[in-house]
C-alpha cells in the first residue's frame, strides 16, 4: 500500500508541476501536455492498485493463545548492513573530491569489506589496497578516465 | 538474399580486423565474467562499459558490446549449473536440472551441452536476423510517427504484460520511468522541463545512472542485505576431461536445442524481456514433448539444452527490432540503443542504408563472437568456474568500486555517482516492494522518442487523434495492445466465473 500512495504522490506532483508549463493546443501539444497525460495516468494506476489491495486486504486474524502464538520475525541485521553499505558509499563519494580517487577507493574497500564481514584487518587491508591500485592502473592510468587526484596530488 | 550474403561478406572484412577480433573478445569475456557473476547482470554489465567505448568508432563499441550481451547468456549457465544461483534472468530455469545433473556428477556434459546449444542457436539466430533485417527495415520505411507512437505503446503494454508478476505495478513502472524520461529541455520546443534551474538536469537523467543504480548498486544491496553465511555456495567445478557429453546426451539434446533456437527467435522479436520468457516457453515445450517427462526437475538434460539454445536466440533476435525499427523491446537492447545514440548513430529504418558498414560488421561479429563464446565456454569453464570462488564479501565492493568508477567516467561529473546511488536507493525499495526495474528503464529511454512520435502525429493531423485509428498498422498495434490489455481482465473473469480457488498473493504483491 505504501507503494501505491508514494506512486500516486509522485503522479499528483508530476501532474501539478505540468500544469505551470504550457499545455498548447491539440494542434500544437506544448511542453506540459505529454508530463500532465503521464501524471494522470500514474494517479489512476496507483488509485486502482491501492484499491486493490484494499479489497484484498487479509482479514484479522484471530487473537493468538499462549504456544500458538507466531514467532516474531528474526532480525537477521540486513537493515543495518544496507544502511552501513550505502552510508560508506555516500561518505565516499562526498570525499572523493577531496581525498582524491586511489585514497578514497582505498577507504571505501576497506569499509565495504568490514560492513560485509572480513574481520581480519590485514586481509581487508591487503585486498582494499590491491583493489585501489589495481583500479587506479586501469582507470586512471590506462584508460586515462580524469578522475579526482585529491590531497595526494595524483 | 544475395546482397545480403555479399554485404555479409564485406562486414567479415570489417569485423576480422585486429582491432575489432580483440574487442569482440574483450566483449567475449567480459560478457561471461557478467553472467558468471551474481550481482551483476547484462544491464549493468553494458552500461558500466559504455564509457570505455567512448574512444572508439562506433561499430567498435557495438561489437564490444553485443559481446557483453550474448557472451552473458552463455556465462549464465555456469553459475546456474555449478552452484544453483542463476548469474542473471535468463538462465533461472537452467537452475532447475542444470545442478541436478552437477549433483550427480554430470555437470561436464551440462556445461557442454549449455555451450553447444547456446552456439549453435546463436549461428542459427544470427542467419534468421540477416534474413529478416533488410527486407523488415524497407517495410518499416513506410512507418510514420504514428505507427511508431503506436509500436511503442504496444512494446510498453507487452512487456509490462510479461515482466514480474502485475501488470498494474509494471505499467506504473513505466510510466515512473516515461516521466523521468520529460525532465530535461523539451524535444520539441527546447523549453525547459522539471529542471527546478538546475544546469545538470537541463540534459536530462543520465540513463546510465538509472541503469548501474537500480540494477547494479540495487543488486549490491539486496546482496549485502544477506547474512555474511547466506553470501557463498559450495561450487562444483568440473575437469577438463569430464566435458565431453556422451552421444546419448547429445542425440536427446539435439532436438531440444532447434526447438529451443525456433521458439527463442520468435520470441525475440516481439516486446519483453524475450531471453527470460524464451528460457521459460522453451522448457514448458520440452517438459510436454518429453517420452520420459519424470526426468524434468531430476537432470533432464533437454531442461539445460532447450532453455539455454532459447536465450542465445532470443538474444540475437532480439537486435532485430532495434536495428530496424530503432525501438528496443527490453532493457538490455534499450540500454544498447542508448550507447548507439551516444555515439551518434541512430538506430531505425535507414540503419542499414545509412550505416551498412556498422551494421554488417556487428552482425558478422555476431558469428565470430559465437565461435569465441565456444571456445571460452568449453576448455576454459574450469578457470571461470573458479571465479566462483571469490567471495562474495569480497566481490561486492569490487563491484561497487566499478559502479562509482564507471559511474563518474560517463560525464567525469560527481553528480551522476549522486544521481546513480539515488537510484540505486530506489531500485532496492522497489525490489523490496517487488516492483520491476525494467519497465522504467525502458520507459526513461524510450520516453523522448513517444513523446516525439505523438507530437509529431498530433501536429500532421492538425490535432486530429483519429490519426491513430485511421492508419491500418496503427490501428492494428493499438488494437493488439487493447487486447493484451483487456485479456488480464478476462482471465480474472473466467476464473470468478468458474469459482477456482485464487493463490493467495505473493508477499511483494501487497504493495
Amino acid at each position: 500500500m505504501t507503494a501505491a500512495i508514494a506512486l500516486f504522490v509522485f503522479g499528483a506532483v508530476t501532474a501539478a508541476l505540468s500544469l505551470q508549463l504550457p499545455l498548447g493546443t491539440p494542434r500544437m501539444p506544448g511542453t506540459g501536455l505529454f508530463p500532465l497525460v503521464l501524471g494522470v495516468m500514474l494517479m489512476g494506476l496507483a488509485a486502482t492498485q491501492a484499491v486493490r489491495l484494499y479489497l484484498a486486504r487479509p482479514k484479522p486474524a484471530q487473537p493468538a493463545t499462549g504456544a500458538a502464538a507466531a514467532p516474531l520475525p528474526k532480525r537477521d541485521g540486513a537493515t543495518q548492513r544496507v544502511v552501513l553499505f550505502m552510508g560508506a558509499v555516500v561518505v565516499a563519494t562526498a570525499l572523493l573530491p577531496t581525498l582524491g580517487y586511489p585514497l578514497t577507493s582505498f577507504l571505501l574497500m576497506l569499509a565495504l569489506l568490514r560492513v560485509l564481514g572480513v574481520r581480519k584487518p590485514h586481509v581487508a587491508g591487503a585486498i582494499a589496497l590491491g583493489s585501489a591500485i589495481a583500479c587506479y592502473v586501469v582507470f586512471v592510468k590506462w584508460l586515462m578516465i580524469p578522475l579526482p587526484s585529491g590531497w595526494l596530488g595524483f | 538474399m544475395l546482397e545480403s550474403l555479399q554485404y555479409l561478406v564485406s562486414g567479415f572484412a570489417v569485423a576480422a580486423t585486429a582491432q575489432n577480433l580483440a574487442y569482440c573478445l574483450i566483449g567475449a569475456i567480459v560478457g561471461t565474467l557478467v553472467g558468471i557473476l551474481p550481482g551483476l547482470g547484462p544491464i549493468a554489465g553494458i552500461a558500466l562499459l559504455i564509457p570505455a567505448t567512448f574512444g572508439l568508432n562506433p561499430t567498435s563499441a557495438l561489437i564490444m558490446l553485443a559481446g557483453i550481451y550474448y557472451g552473458a547468456m552463455y556465462g549464465g549457465s555456469t553459475t546456474s549449473i555449478l552452484i544453483n544461483v542463476p548469474g542473471e534472468t535468463a538462465s533461472v530455469i537452467t537452475c532447475i536440472d542444470g545442478y541436478k545433473m552437477a549433483q550427480q556428477g554430470r555437470a561436464g556434459p551440462a556445461l557442454a551441452i549449455s555451450a553447444l546449444g547456446s552456439f549453435i542457436a546463436g549461428t542459427i539466430a544470427i542467419f534468421g536476423l540477416v534474413l529478416i533485417a533488410p527486407p523488415l527495415a524497407a517495410a518499416a520505411l513506410a512507418f510514420g510517427p504514428p505507427e511508431f507512437a503506436s509500436l511503442m505503446v504496444f512494446g510498453f503494454v507487452v512487456l509490462s504484460n510479461v515482466t514480474g508478476t502485475s501488470l498494474i505495478k509494471a505499467l506504473m513502472m513505466a510510466v515512473v520511468g516515461l516521466i523521468i524520461g520529460t525532465i530535461g529541455l523539451d524535444p520539441v520546443t527546447g523549453n525547459e522541463r522539471f529542471t527546478f534551474g538546475s544546469a545538470y538536469l537541463l540534459g536530462g537523467i543520465e540513463f546510465v545512472a538509472v541503469a548501474i543504480g537500480v540494477f547494479g548498486l540495487g543488486e549490491v544491496l539486496v546482496n549485502a542485505a544477506k547474512p555474511a553465511g547466506q553470501l557463498e555456495g559450495r561450487v562444483l567445478v568440473p575437469r577438463f576431461r569430464d566435458l565431453y557429453p556422451s552421444l546419448a546426451d547429445l542425440k536427446r539434446a539435439i532436438g531440444a536445442i532447434l526447438r529451443g533456437t525456433g521458439i527463442g527467435f520468435g520470441i525475440g522479436l516481439v516486446p519483453g524481456p524475450a531471453p527470460v520468457i524464451a528460457t521459460y516457453a522453451s522448457y514448458t515445450v520440452e517438459k510436454r514433448l518429453s517420452k520420459h517427462p519424470q526426468e524434468f526437475g531430476n537432470g533432464a538434460i533437454e531442461g539445460v539444452a532447450g532453455p539455454e539454445s532459447a536465450n542465445n536466440a532470443a538474444t540475437q533476435s532480439a537486435f532485430i527490432p532495434l536495428f530496424v525499427l530503432g525501438i528496443p523491446f527490453g532493457p538490455v537492447t534499450a540500454i544498447l540503443l542508448g550507447a548507439l545514440l551516444i555515439h551518434g548513430v541512430t538506430p531505425g529504418p535507414l540503419l542499414i542504408a545509412e550505416h551498412p558498414q556498422l551494421f554488417w560488421a556487428v552482425v558478422a561479429s555476431m558469428y565470430i563472437g559465437n565461435f569465441i563464446l565456444l571456445l571460452l565456454n568449453l576448455p576454459f569453464v574450469p578457470l571461470f568456474a573458479n571465479m566462483l570462488r571469490v567471495p562474495k564479501k569480497v566481490l561486492l565492493p569490487l563491484v561497487m568500486l566499478f559502479c562509482v568508477t564507471g559511474m563518474f567516467s560517463v560525464n567525469n561529473s560527481i553528480l551522476d555517482i549522486w544521481m546513480m546511488l539515488a537510484f540505486g536507493a530506489l531500485g532496492y525499495i522497489l525490489r523490496g516492494w517487488a516492483y520491476e526495474g525494467a519497465p522504467l528503464l525502458l520507459g526513461l529511454v524510450l520516453g523522448p522518442k513517444l513523446e516525439v512520435a505523438f507530437r509529431q502525429s498530433v501536429m500532421i493531423s492538425h490535432g486530429d487523434f483519429g490519426i491513430f485509428v485511421e492508419r491500418p498498422v496503427s490501428l492494428g498495434l493499438l488494437v493488439a495492445t487493447l487486447l493484451f490489455l483487456v485479456y488480464p481482465l478476462v482471465k480474472l473473469a473466467w476464473r470468478a466465473l468458474h469459482r477456482k480457488p485464487v493463490a493467495p498473493a505473493a508477499q511483494g504483491d501487497a504493495q
